[in-house]
């Protein structure tokens, strides 16, 4: 009996608490949003200034004489347009206001970090909250989850009033903001990544670069040829390795040997990840020979990108480098290279990029396969909760949308794409911007800052502008636009991150010939089909060639 | 305190045991060294190789300036984020001493039901991990945010430190009851026998007796406040000096090495200062102070 | 007589509440609760912090399956387990002992140099986790820019760069994890129990040196007897949070330090998969219940044995 009473008091205190539980959760959910009132609205028209003024009114009728939100970026220091262009759209709009007499102004706090994926791992956190920037500029990857937890602003209904501006977008830059077939952000940049040659240690070794960017282009020049001049520059004791490439992770940059070997890694028609075996295989296989011969570090996945890789590469001890565009300017501002007369670290001057690289394509796999470069756009996407923290914001909630997207509209304009461009390497993403930067004239503005930007602006990026503008750098940025004719984006899925993570340690594996890339291939299979979810969104095409072989 | 004090020791045996200490030392001191000096050198210094370490100060002249690259990026207020860490770490470190020490008393003098069960459900609570703990938390938190009421900045601060004082608190009450234990019952009887109430007893008796163990308390719960990055990341309205290191650092491909050394010697500069004052005021005046 | 508030805060039941409400409800709001939350949760799709959407949706187990499914499948448990029961295992031994042995022979030297040392112990626990875990990045780098490396090929000792996190398998990548846990692991000992021994009153110690007694005797006769509780405590505690600690292997694995098939232990384990890509956190709650269950019955049976049962003993102070 006493036995009994003592249990039955613990299922009272379960029950107890399960209840409470329960409760608890019932009250969070009955927290209803706010009673729907007659939004005020501006119908766009697709006339920039006559709709900014417009919702300037509606603003204004409504007595407010001030807007703030909040940008989030992150990226190299040299993208700090990624914040400046959202600090310069509202500067512009302000003007365009003070113009028409419209007494509102708009003010932006500003948040740059350098790493990406944390910063969106805080908005993720911080979006339910209502703690998280206005806008948020970061990679498209992560428009898929943003979109399908409702924490970004549908805005394909704005943009179709802009059609004129779309279509200056260039296409395939444009895909990397749409998801399920509705557009949630603008794009802001992209960049390719070439395969940087050292001209030194190519003709060291007697290997002949003139027209190779062409070769390259039309499928001539392959991964065997990347081979046989790997070792000949290493046997002649002209470089230490043949190929070096990015650590740490196999997106973006290795995720290209698969579309270099014709593989697929999406399925538009199912929506599903692909997992192509002979493709991988292929790409396992190259790394494989390439760490056997000593081409590339068995340990290159280990290696330290300061005081190692970008050593390397500056220093002229890889014939090969499977860099990104933005790697131009960034051995201008970062002290890697080791002065060969005072043994000072510093960074190198535009002239000696030039003279110590050649850039092409990234290499078919094998004969018969096409060139490929890969972009990871970036793109600007707007809170579904923007403009959340001014006043009566149940009320005019559809004009701080829609004043939201008016300034994406105006950070789109081609000076401020194409200033980013060039500080920051990046390639433009619409053809006004890319034409502003071909023009001689309005670089050497630039560089003089005669260009009309704000004060602010102007001074944050003063710095930048002096390390980086000059014709050289544009003239690079001129020359690799073609790369985007070739581009691929990876997949747009939630689950794609979670894939590259478990193509890296199958290239980690193969490079210090831990398993043979047969078994890599079936590492990385079995390490799919252990997590259910994920297995379910991934097919398996394609098998393992039997006869195939490398260079 | 050290037997130093009491008697003359035999100089062999300890300078035996100081040299054993040194020994055991001497990673942490290489380690931490190669830290300080590559924030004093214009690229990182990690080997014995001279040619590494270039000296120069721009490193914490940047860093002072609010910049996180030489070149680029946007100014940010270091000393901003330094005021918000310590007001974090300090609030935490108070509520924990605060209430910790009052439920370390009670368990260890009031006998009440449940008690042992109270202590060992604190302690193996210890078990659940930090990372799935926290969207309980974040719940409540939502739950919690109309109570802010247009100061979320201000409400968020006091969160964070209240969430994560609540932390270290079953720590804070299994040390203080070890403590208190160790305190004979004839100092408190005598002092209730003269009408003295539990609250007078406990503060003007009983903390002075323990102040080591307060002391503890009162570094680890600094510590905790001071290093905390996942609460901070989710829930607090600013950035701390640890968001700042690590935003900076992320994954080094970016990271602007000896930089972020400059900050990281900067982080551990009050830390360093909040332990040895922290140990002069409490434990020199112990040693005068009433003992059995 | 009038029934004051002064009467009313003497009185024994409300005077102990008094003391203990405060702890009570900040541990129940901050603590059980949101684990109880978990529990729940685990039963939920809950991702990407979206509770508004997934919070009222129950799946059942599907969560639980999803994990035993991975336990049975990944090819990397096997070397997961086994590196977890290894580095909890050693460095739990690390942690107490080092703790005890450095708080006891800070006692027997000079008090500034002690103070010195265990500033210098401190610090492993006072810088933040990503600077610590750089720290040992560089230190035991496989390559020439390692400092441990530069420094075994100075003195001659190796010709070439060893790959410590990945060349020596596993006590390579295992000796690396439970060398920078263990650094960070023995303060926490060390302050703990040189607090209590500083409470040790000395008379004891003098005494004992009139008797001609040791340091080695003094410390194991006097001291250890007397710090049973804190002993105890520190055991158990260290155990539960080795169990679920991965910030600092986190780092060293994500930058390439340590060989990713025997640096990850349980709960990074869990971590990864649970947050790659999407912040699965209905699965990640899934997994905290198992992992609780699993240490609570750990810590449970180290306390037994330890004796916690004689250790509680009725509290005197109640008249």
């Amino acid at each position: 009996m006493k036995r009994l009473k003592a249990i039955s008091k613990y299922v009272v205190i379960g029950i107890v608490v399960v209840l409470i539980i329960i409760a608890a959760v019932a009250v969070f959910l009955m927290q209803a949003p706010p009673a729907k009132e007659k939004p005020t609205k501006v119908e766009l028209t697709g006339n920039f200034e006559k709709d900014v003024v417009e919702v300037g009114k509606a603003l204004e009728a409504n007595g407010i004489s001030e807007v703030t939100y909040s940008v989030w970026a992150a990226g190299d220091p040299n993208s700090i347009m990624r914040v400046l262009g959202i600090v310069e759209a509202a500067n512009r709009i302000n003007k365009i206001w003070s113009d028409n007499n419209v007494n509102v102004k708009i003010r932006i706090d500003t948040r740059f970090e350098r790493e990406f994926m944390p910063l969106f791992e805080e908005y993720l956190s911080k979006q339910p909250t209502g703690q998280a920037s206005d806008f948020l500029a970061n990679s498209y990857i992560y428009i898929s989850t943003l979109a399908e937890e409702g924490y970004i602003l549908d805005i394909t209904d704005y943009v179709s009033k802009y059609s004129e501006l779309v279509n200056d977008f260039y296409p395939t830059i444009f895909e990397a903001v749409k998801w399920k077939d509705k557009i949630y952000a603008l794009p802001q940049d992209t960049e390719a990544r070439p395969l940087y040659f050292r001209k030194d240690v190519a003709a060291c070794a007697g290997l002949d670069l003139t027209s190779l960017a062409d070769k390259v282009k039309n499928g001539e020049f392959t991964w065997s040829g990347i081979y046989n001049w790997a070792k000949q520059a290493k046997e002649a004791g002209c470089a230490d390795w043949g190929v070096i490439h990015r650590k740490g992770s196999a997106h973006p940059d290795l995720i290209q040997f698969i579309y270099a070997f014709g593989g697929k890694l999406y399925n538009p028609d199912t929506g599903k990840l692909v997992i192509d075996k002979e493709a991988i295989y292929k790409w396992l296989y190259v790394e494989w020979k390439m760490a056997r011969d000593g081409l590339i570090p068995e340990n290159m996945m280990e290696w330290d990108w300061g005081k190692q890789i970008h050593p390397t590469v500056t220093g002229g001890k890889t014939l090969v480098f499977i860099g990104g565009t933005w790697h131009w300017t960034e051995y201008q501002t970062r002290s890697y290279y080791t002065d060969p007369t005072t043994g000072e670290p510093r960074a190198l001057t535009a002239e000696e990029v030039k003279e110590f690289f050649y850039y092409t394509l990234f290499p078919a796999g094998e004969s018969g396969k096409d060139p490929v470069t890969l972009s990871q756009p970036f793109v600007w996407t707007i809170n579904s909760r923007a403009g959340e923290k001014n006043p009566n914001y149940d009320t005019l909630k559809e004009l701080y949308h829609e004043l939201a997207f008016l300034i994406l509209v105006k950070a789109s304009d081609p000076d401020i794409n194409a200033i980013h461009s060039i500080i920051s390497a990046h390639l433009p993403v619409r053809k006004a911007a890319a034409q502003l930067i071909a023009d001689e004239n309005w670089v050497n503005k630039l560089k003089n800052l005669e260009v009309d930007l704000s004060d602010e602006v102007k001074d944050q990026i003063r710095d930048i502008v002096a390390a980086t503008v000059n014709p050289i750098n544009t003239e690079f940025l001129a020359d690799v636009s073609y790369m985007l004719d070739y581009t691929h984006i990876a997949p747009i899925h939630p689950l794609y991150p979670k894939l590259a993570d478990i193509f890296k340690d199958a290239v980690d594996m193969v490079l210090r010939n831990q398993k043979d890339p047969a078994a890599a291939v079936q590492y990385i299979i079995d390490t799919v089909n252990a997590d259910p979810d994920l297995a379910a969104e991934v097919e398996i095409i394609g098998e393992i060639p039997s006869e195939w072989s490398y260079p | 305190m050290s037997l130093r004090d009491v008697e003359v020791r035999a100089r062999k045996t300890e300078a035996i045991i100081a040299l054993a200490i040194i020994l055991a030392t001497s990673p942490i001191i290489i380690g931490f060294s190669l830290i300080i000096l590559s924030s004093f050198s214009k690229s990182m210094v990690t080997n014995f190789d001279p040619s590494s370490f270039y000296p120069t100060l721009e490193n914490w002249i940047n860093l002072f300036q609010g910049r996180s690259a030489a070149v680029g990026g946007l100014r940010e207020d270091i000393l901003k984020y330094t005021l918000n860490t310590a007001v974090v770490a300090l609030g935490v470190s108070l509520v924990v001493t605060l209430v910790g020490t009052m439920s370390g008393y009670a368990i260890s003098r009031m006998n009440f039901r449940y008690r042992k069960h109270f202590l060992l459900l604190i302690l193996l609570l210890h078990a659940f991990p930090g990372s799935v703990l926290i969207v309980g938390v974040y719940f409540i938190y939502r739950l919690m945010s109309p109570i802010a009421m247009g100061s979320i900045t201000t409400f968020s601060f006091f969160y964070v430190i209240i969430a994560r004082a609540s932390l270290e608190i079953p720590m804070a009450i299994w040390l203080m009851k070890g403590f208190f234990d160790l305190i004979p019952w004839e100092v408190e009887w005598a002092a209730l026998i003269d009408g003295a109430s539990r609250l007078t007893i406990w503060r003007k008796v009983m903390l002075p007796l323990v102040k080591p163990g307060i002391a503890a308390i009162l570094l680890f719960g600094f510590l905790a406040g001071w290093q905390d990055l996942i609460y901070v990341r989710t829930f607090l309205a600013e950035k701390t000096l640890a968001t700042f290191i690590e935003y900076n650092l992320g994954t080094l491909e970016f990271a602007e090495m000896p930089l972020v050394a400059a900050a990281a010697t900067l982080y551990l500069l009050p830390t360093i200062i909040f332990f040895i004052t922290s140990q002069h005021l409490l434990l020199r005046v112990s040693l005068a102070g009433l003992k059995r | 007589m009038e029934y004051k508030l002064k009467d009313f805060l003497r009185n024994k039941k409300y005077e102990s509440l008094i003391f203990i409400l405060p702890a009570l409800i900040l541990i129940i709001i901050f603590y059980i609760l949101p684990v109880a939350l978990s529990v729940y949760i685990s039963f939920t799709p809950l991702k990407n912090w979206n509770l508004d959407r997934y919070l009222g949706t129950i799946v059942g187990f599907r969560n639980y399956e999803r994990f035993f499914h991975m336990l049975q499948y990944d090819p990397i448990i096997r070397n997961v387990f086994l590196t977890t029961i290894v580095f909890i295992g050693i460095t739990l031994v690390i942690n107490v002992l080092g703790g005890l042995l450095l708080a006891l022979a800070t006692y027997f030297v000079s008090e500034k140099f002690s103070s010195v040392f265990r500033t210098l112990w401190l610090l492993p626990r006072m810088a933040p986790i990503a600077v610590y875990s750089l720290v040992w990045y560089y230190f035991f780098h496989g390559s020439n820019i390692g400092t441990l490396n530069s420094f075994l090929m100075y003195l001659g000792l190796i010709k070439e760069p060893i790959s410590w996190g990945y060349d020596i398998i596993p006590w390579g990548p295992w000796s690396i994890i439970i060398f920078v846990n263990g650094l960070v692991g023995v303060s926490f000992g060390m302050i703990i129990f040189t607090s209590a021994i500083s409470n040790i009153p000395k008379e004891l110690v003098i005494a004992a040196r009139v008797d001609g007694a040791s340091n080695w005797q003094i410390s194991t006769k006097i001291f250890i007897p007397l710090m049973k509780w804190h002993i105890l405590y520190v055991i158990t505690w260290q155990l539960l949070s080795l169990l679920t600690t991965y910030a600092h292997i986190f780092l060293l694995v994500q930058w390439g330090l340590v060989s990713k098939q025997y640096g990850t232990t349980w709960s990074l384990y869990i971590y990864q998969v649970a947050f790659t890509g999407r912040t699965d956190q209905g699965l990640a709650a899934a997994a905290g219940v198992i992992l609780v269950i699993v240490g609570g019955i750990l810590g449970y049976i180290t306390l037994r044995i330890l004796g916690f049962e004689r250790m509680i003993t009725k509290p005197r102070g109640d008249i």
